[in-house]
């Protein structure tokens, strides 16, 4: 198990918490909350050690297209750079969701 | 496949089983994560695997209480394990005050979470505790979706639901068959052999003897008709009370051949149920298989080479007290509980003796106390005993323990010897208050080193160095007294220096004990308050629990 942290600086600021995903084999969970400082922390506990930058590179592309300002947690088991992403996304489309 | 429950995960299976408008209790938001992971190397999870979820089926107040088998096989441990007993306690509270809701839990576990041990157990015999309560006001469904199916300390709590409904897709054991393997060896099961495993343990041979109550195919629809439609009835399978009959099956079970499964079924289909009576044990010339719980039932009730009609399970009245034991016999005709384990036998007379202590004393003021000793190194690993469901004879014991404590009689564990596993869960831990010695040789755990480091896919070192940072994967006494739990650890008096003295001094830690419980509520809150409890132990139990009571009604 790592623990690994990022920062980004960040200009838009999300309305709502939200969580997708389970830690389960292969996948992890995601927690995006709102946060009133002006860059977004990423702390990330994973089963798989030494992918650190293989997390950067995921989480700089992220980024770079949805610069959002938010605190996330990130608990993976050993999900592949794809199935981050996805989750990722899942979790934005769980941003717009009315509900 | 389109419209599979057993697909979905925990979340979305409560979802699907709820109508439209929901809300989740400490939800993955609320940061009620197990502290006790990411100390052992092993990533945590937000909601720690368990879903509370409040709405409505089909109109009717439900709580669905659904557990995710994907994370850690679906274990349950502190926090987890304290989110379904608070919510379980407030839909107890509710229905006491003519609020029905209805509780229903989505089993997809491996019991205990072995990483969390005695944790898992405390817990689990508290989740049977308010199960036992809310019996009284509302059904209790069970359902077992599959992928992990339900295992360990928690099929001894489906055994103890109101109605069980499971697909083809589940298993239903008390031990699993790697476990079974890894305690008993291969020839007794064979766990790579997933036909066997499949036609002992699925719910097709288990819905033909009694284990569960329906079948029904994986669609989401299928799945939440039979659930309201058991709410609808105030389906009860009784499931524990069929000791009677248990106990004249196991009378005639030939136990010079190895049992299988169509054997099984013809015996299970001819067997008549007939009255057993477990009388007081008596003196006798010829002395018992040694053990420690033998010794200090002899002592403490004064019959010397104390023996019974079920040569494992002692018990008799002594000074208006009743002593339960369960004992190892070196000759005993089920080659799986000679050390000691509880097995078939020993939970269903178990259960046959507190049921008659609690008939017996139905009318009077007063409730005879009852004193379980505990020495039981773990409950029976044998293929008959899955076939034939070992979870039932243990959670039938459980249950009559907690009707005997919910019907008023303080229910006092004394532990000189082991207090392991599902033997700890039928005989110790649905007790009001447990009293221990502090000797080494005591063992207090989930499960044996082996197994534990094989199932968790650990070195044995590995499960060592851990037991170092969290008390409750500890084997020994002195660091479950960490967890808050005991009423008294008895400092000065070995597991078997039962002496005169000793015994009047543990006569009389036991009288305290019984006088702790008069005028107070027959739960097991006990465990949460103890200065140890409070400060440490319990630490997260408490916080979950003031979590779950805040947002019950929000």
């Amino acid at each position: 198990m790592e623990k690994l942290h990022f920062s980004f600086d960040t200009k838009e600021p999300i309305q709502k918490p939200v969580h997708v995903g389970v830690v389960a084999s292969g996948d992890l969970e995601v927690i995006f909350r709102p946060t009133t400082d002006t860059k977004s922390d990423i702390n990330i506990v994973t089963g798989s050690d030494g992918f650190k930058e293989v997390w950067q590179n995921v989480l700089d592309r992220f980024f770079a297209r949805y610069p959002i300002q938010a605190n996330i947690e990130i608990n993976d088991f050993g999900s592949t750079p794809g199935v981050v992403n996805l989750r990722l996304t899942q979790a934005m489309e769980a941003l717009k969701d009315e509900k | 496949m389109k419209n599979s429950f057993v697909e979905l995960h925990a979340r979305e299976r409560a979802e699907a089983l709820l109508d439209d408008d929901v809300r989740e209790l400490v939800g993955p938001l609320d940061n009620m994560i197990s502290p006790h992971l990411e100390p052992q190397g092993i990533v945590p999870e937000s909601d720690d695997g368990v879903v509370l979820m409040r709405g409505t089926i089909n109109g009717k107040s439900a709580l669905v209480i659904s557990i995710e088998g994907k994370f850690q096989g679906g274990g349950i441990g502190e926090v987890s394990g304290a989110k379904i007993v608070a919510a379980l306690e407030k839909a107890l509270e509710d229905n006491q005050a003519g609020k029905t809701i209805y509780p229903v839990l989505v089993l997809d576990t491996g019991g205990v979470r072995l990483q969390e041990a005695n944790y898992g157990l405390l817990s689990i015999s508290e989740i049977q505790n308010a199960v036992i309560a809310l019996k009284k006001f509302v059904p209790v469904i069970g359902l077992v979706p599959g992928r992990v199916g339900s295992f360990g300390g928690m099929s001894i709590t489906a055994s103890i639901l109101s109605y069980l409904i499971a697909t083809k897709k589940a298993r239903i054991a008390l031990n699993g068959p790697e476990v079974i393997e890894q305690e008993a060896g291969v020839r007794e099961f064979d766990s790579s052999d997933k036909d066997l495993i499949w036609n002992t343990l699925g719910t097709k041979q288990r819905l033909a003897t009694g284990l569960v109550d329906e079948v029904v195919e994986d669609t989401v629809d299928n799945i939440k008709k039979s659930v309201s439609d058991a709410i609808d009835a105030k389906k009860d399978a009784h499931r524990t009370e069929n000791i009677d009959f248990y106990l004249s099956l196991l009378d005639k079970l030939d136990l010079s051949k190895k049992l299988d499964i169509d054997g099984y079924r013809k015996l299970y289909s001819e067997v008549k149920s007939e009255k057993h009576v477990i009388d007081d044990a008596v003196g006798s010339n010829t002395p018992g298989t040694k053990s420690r719980g033998r010794v200090w039932f002899e002592k403490l009730t004064g019959i010397k080479n104390a023996k019974s009609s079920v040569s494992t399970v002692l018990h008799a009245e002594k000074d208006g007290k009743e002593y339960v034991a369960i004992v190892p016999d070196a000759d005993n005709k089920f080659p799986r509980v000679r050390d000691g384990e509880v097995g078939l036998e020993e939970g269903f007379a178990v259960a046959s003796i507190v049921n008659k202590v609690v008939a017996d004393d139905a009318d009077k003021d007063i409730k005879r106390p009852i004193i379980m000793v505990v020495d039981v190194p773990s409950q029976a690993y044998g293929y008959q005993e899955e076939l034939i469901g070992i979870h039932v004879a243990l959670g039938s014991s459980a249950a009559a323990y907690a009707k005997a404590r919910q019907a008023g009689h303080p229910v006092i564990a004394f532990i000189p010897g082991d207090a392991v596993s599902g033997g700890f869960l039928a005989h110790g831990l649905q007790s009001n208050r447990l009293i221990a010695l502090d000797d080494t040789s005591i063992t207090i755990q989930a499960m044996s080193k082996a197994s534990a480091a094989r199932i968790t896919q650990r070195t044995i070192a590995e499960l060592e160095e851990a037991t170092k940072h969290v008390p409750a994967m500890a084997y020994d006494i002195d660091n479950y007294e960490k967890l808050g739990a005991l009423y008294k650890l008895v400092k000065g008096i070995g597991s078997y220096d039962a002496t005169d003295e000793n015994v009047a001094k543990i006569n009389s830690i036991i009288d305290e004990a019984i006088q702790t419980t008069v005028g107070k509520p027959a739960d097991l809150h006990f465990r949460y308050e103890t200065p140890i409890a409070i400060e440490s132990g319990r630490k997260a139990t408490n916080a979950v629990r003031k979590a779950v009571f805040e947002q019950w009604n929000a």
